[in-house]
């Protein structure tokens, strides 16, 4: 079987956590991020400029800074702006907490195709309820301050017990604020919310009412608006990437790189060798009988998922 | 947060799923390859 993936000189998209830090500690995060839990062994400075180096080098046409909170890590925006005045495309994931008018301007600098916010609820008390000490109009402050700068809006929603009676609400709050893209699908059982997942899944009943919902605000308010929720489970996306695997990769905050966020397995560290190397590792994992059979067990125990962060170094040997 | 290391030799019949691709040409990818998908980057949701 020949993949799409062995074709390509680099990853179409890479995602990067930055951190693992945040100040914030959601209670449905799928990396375990909260307030001082900077790994040790997070990249610096320099490691990571030798990172964007290596993606400028291979060709990566667009890459997401993401964490934790990427905007806690002292070299955010010299990450940023190596990657775009290298002419990489830009997706920056952000709580809003702390994204003013001033730190906007400088990326509205940079070839942004999206920054995305979290809006978990429409109200302050249910946001709060699964976003402990965070603050609804600081997010939507910053949601303000990038569409006057006239950058993209992306809005994500993560779904729950806890404030999916406030989702239309959230889908109508993110056309009014000039999202371009509403940003959802079901809750991942990764990170903190494995440990939360009693408190937050909804019940089948709930997600079939959701997706309807979905269904209808996407015939409603498309193109204006565009709806991504599909694939809808994590499942349904490895079963698609067991076919086809995604020309992505996502990297650690210690330079690690995973084959898929559901499970644990790291093909290739950074720190120690060449993007391109990386980008071979990648490739190589999808057709390793192991990982194939972690990611199948993955698809039938939803359980297994709790286990993703517990990060596993495979050690492909070379013949 | 943990690492275990795991051994795998991908030379052996039993870890070896599918056969290596033949050499195709590689191409750079392009902004434009990117799907309307794969920007909105559905693999890891809700941090």
């Amino acid at each position: 079987m020949t993949y799409a993936i062995d074709s390509l000189r680099a990853p179409l998209l890479v995602t990067w956590q930055l951190t693992r830090d945040c100040d914030l500690c959601c209670l449905h995060c799928c990396t375990d991020s909260a307030p001082g839990k900077r790994l040790r062994d997070e990249l610096d400075a320099d490691e990571a400029m030798r990172v964007v180096r290596g993606m400028v080098d291979v060709g990566v046409p667009y890459v997401m800074l993401c964490g934790g909170e990427p905007l806690v890590v002292p070299h955010f925006m010299d990450v940023a702006e190596a990657l775009g005045s290298a002419g990489i495309q830009l997706k920056i994931e952000t709580n809003g907490q702390r994204l003013d008018a001033r730190l906007v301007e400088r990326l509205a600098r940079l070839p942004i195709r999206s920054i995305q916010v979290s809006l978990d609820g429409d109200t302050q008390a249910v946001y709060e309820r699964q976003r402990p000490g965070a603050s609804l109009a600081k997010a939507h402050a910053a949601c303000r301050a990038i569409r006057d700068a006239q950058l993209p809006l992306e809005i994500t929603f993560a779904p729950s017990k806890l404030n999916l009676h406030e989702a239309s609400a959230v889908i109508e709050r993110a056309r009014s604020l000039g999202a371009f893209r509403f940003n959802t699908g079901r809750l991942m059982r990764v990170g903190t919310a494995a440990r939360t997942w009693g408190k937050l899944a909804p019940s089948k009943e709930q997600y079939r009412a959701f997706r309807a919902e979905l269904a209808l605000q996407e015939r409603v308010l498309e193109p204006a608006m565009q709806f991504c929720y599909l694939p809808f489970s994590i499942e349904d996306g490895l079963r698609a990437a067991l076919e086809q695997p995604p020309a992505t990769l996502l990297v650690l905050p210690n330079g690690w790189v995973k084959v898929a966020a559901a499970i644990p397995e790291i093909c290739a560290d950074l720190r120690r060798e060449t993007f391109v190397d990386a980008w071979r590792a990648y490739r190589e994992a999808w057709r390793c009988g192991p990982v194939r059979a972690a990611i199948r067990a993955a698809i039938e125990d939803e359980s297994l998922h709790g286990r993703a962060n517990a990060w596993q170094v495979l050690q492909v040997i070379q013949v | 947060m943990s690492e275990s290391k795991t051994t795998v030799d991908v030379a052996s019949a039993d870890a070896v799923t599918m056969a290596p691709p033949p050499k195709l040409v590689w191409e750079t990818p392009k902004i434009e390859d990117v799907s309307e998908q794969v920007m909105a980057q559905p693999y890891i949701r809700f941090t």
